[in-house]
Parts: structure tokens; sequence; C-alpha cells
């Protein structure tokens, strides 16, 4: 894998990613229970996971999964409840934003942030693990 | 050798299954970044096999393998599923998946999957 060509293409989408998500929190803040703006942030977090995985960038991996899966409960919710919601949902915004300019800037993966994957895991619990059988 | 169509939202992960997919002579004859063109390209192509991301903006891979397979019911579709997507993964094998691969790919993973789902009878 030319890792420098994926590096080059994962800037990009995920540069655009994180503004389309950045834009839907801001609707978000306008409308809770807009079901685009949850879909959007929801899809953004899950690719820029995959991107993230696919490069062993596994502190994006980490953060954007609890993200992802954050956002899950959100969708099944139908809506923000919360209002300490938004609030974590910008930080983890602002966190993968940090951790992209870090590739950007060094080319190397980013620090591990625990803390801030610790803090998008609370009150988010994890789907059950079910386990996968081929046909 | 096989025709593929590879339906992502995510230009880097076409890209990766392009690169996967090309090196062993098989031929993507189209791309597709959401379900409705994902159905529409099937349509069109004929593919022998999809890669099907789940997760897709307008109609979702799950939903898009349904539209598929009301075209044609031999299609083969392969699904790209991610870590946590377990429940979804299950939920497209009903609906009349092939099988799937997890992203990260591994290439030799997809491959062997293609070729397994490829071997199949129809």
């Amino acid at each position: 894998m030319d890792l420098a060509k994926y590096r080059a293409v994962f800037l990009e989408e995920a540069s655009d990613h994180l503004e389309q998500m950045g834009r839907a929190l801001l609707d978000l803040e306008k409308d809770g229970a807009s079901s685009d703006a949850i879909d959007v942030v929801f899809r953004m977090a899950h690719s820029i996971k995959g991107m993230a995985a696919s490069l062993g960038y596994d502190s994006i991996t980490a953060v954007s999964h609890a993200l992802e899966d954050r956002m899950a409960e959100i969708r099944n919710a139908g809506r923000i409840t919360d209002p300490t919601e938004l609030p974590l949902l910008f930080q983890g915004l602002e966190g993968l934003e940090a951790m992209v300019r870090v590739v950007r800037d060094t080319g190397e993966p980013p620090p591990p942030d625990p803390g801030l994957t610790e803090t998008l895991r609370v009150a988010a619990p994890a789907p059950p693990k079910k386990k996968l059988l081929r046909p | 050798m096989a025709r593929v169509l590879v339906a992502d939202d995510a230009s880097f992960m076409r890209q990766m299954i392009r690169e996967i997919v090309e090196a062993e002579g098989h031929e993507v004859v189209g791309e597709a970044a959401d379900g409705v063109e994902a159905v529409e390209q099937y349509e069109r192509l004929h593919p022998d096999v999809v890669t099907m991301d789940i997760v897709m903006p307008r109609r979702s891979g799950i939903d898009a393998v349904r539209g598929i397979l009301a075209v044609d019911p031999s299609a083969r579709v392969v699904m790209c599923s991610a870590l946590g997507q377990e429940t979804l993964v299950t939920e497209a094998l009903q609906a009349g998946a092939r099988d799937f691969i997890v992203k990260p790919f591994k290439p030799d993973s997809v491959l062997d999957t293609l070729q397994k789902v490829l071997e199949k009878p129809e």
C-alpha cells in the first residue's frame, strides 16, 4: 500500500468530513431532533473511523468510534435530550480536528487521547457484541 | 477474472478496494458513492460481484442490496463492514448479501472472500 498516497486522500476526506460534521453540529444546536444532522455526524464519524483504522491511526480510530457509538445512541433516541450532550460532541470534533492536524503537520500517527475517548464513552454504552456466522 | 462494482461513500475505501482487486487481475467496472448509485450502476453494468459499504448516504448499503436483488435475484453482493457493525451485517446477510469483509481491509481476506463468493453457484 502506498502510504503517502492514502495519507493524502485521508487528509482531504477527513478534513471535508470534519467540516460537514461541524456544520451538522451547528444545525443540532438549533434543532436537536434534526435526523439529517444526526445522520451526517454519525456517517462522518463512521467514515473517519474506517479510514483511520486502515492507516493504523489508532487514536483517531478510538475517538471516531466513540463518537459514532454516541451518535448511534442519539439516533436511537431520535433527538439530543441532554443539554450537556452538544458540548461533548463539539469536544469530540475538536479532538479529531487536532489529531488530523498532527497527521498533516508531521505525517505521523497522532498520540492517543484516552481521556477524550473515555469522556465520549461515558453514558454511551457500547452495543452488545454478537458473534457473526458466515453463510 | 471478475467484473467488480465498488460501492462506498469514501473515495479512500473505493481506491483501496480497487487497488486490491486490480492487483489480482479483476476489473473494477464501476464505482458508486451511495446506495442509489449502487443500484443504478448495477442495473447498467451487471457486474459479477459488488462490494457494498453498509453506511452510505441517500440509501443504505442494506437497502441497496434489497434493490439490487429485486433487479437480479442472483446478484452477488459482499458487504464491507467495520468494527461494531455486527447487527447490521447480520441484517445484510438476511437481506441476501452473500458474505462480508471487515475494515481495515486485508488484501488476502478481501480476495479470498470474493473468490469464494464468485465460485459459489448462483
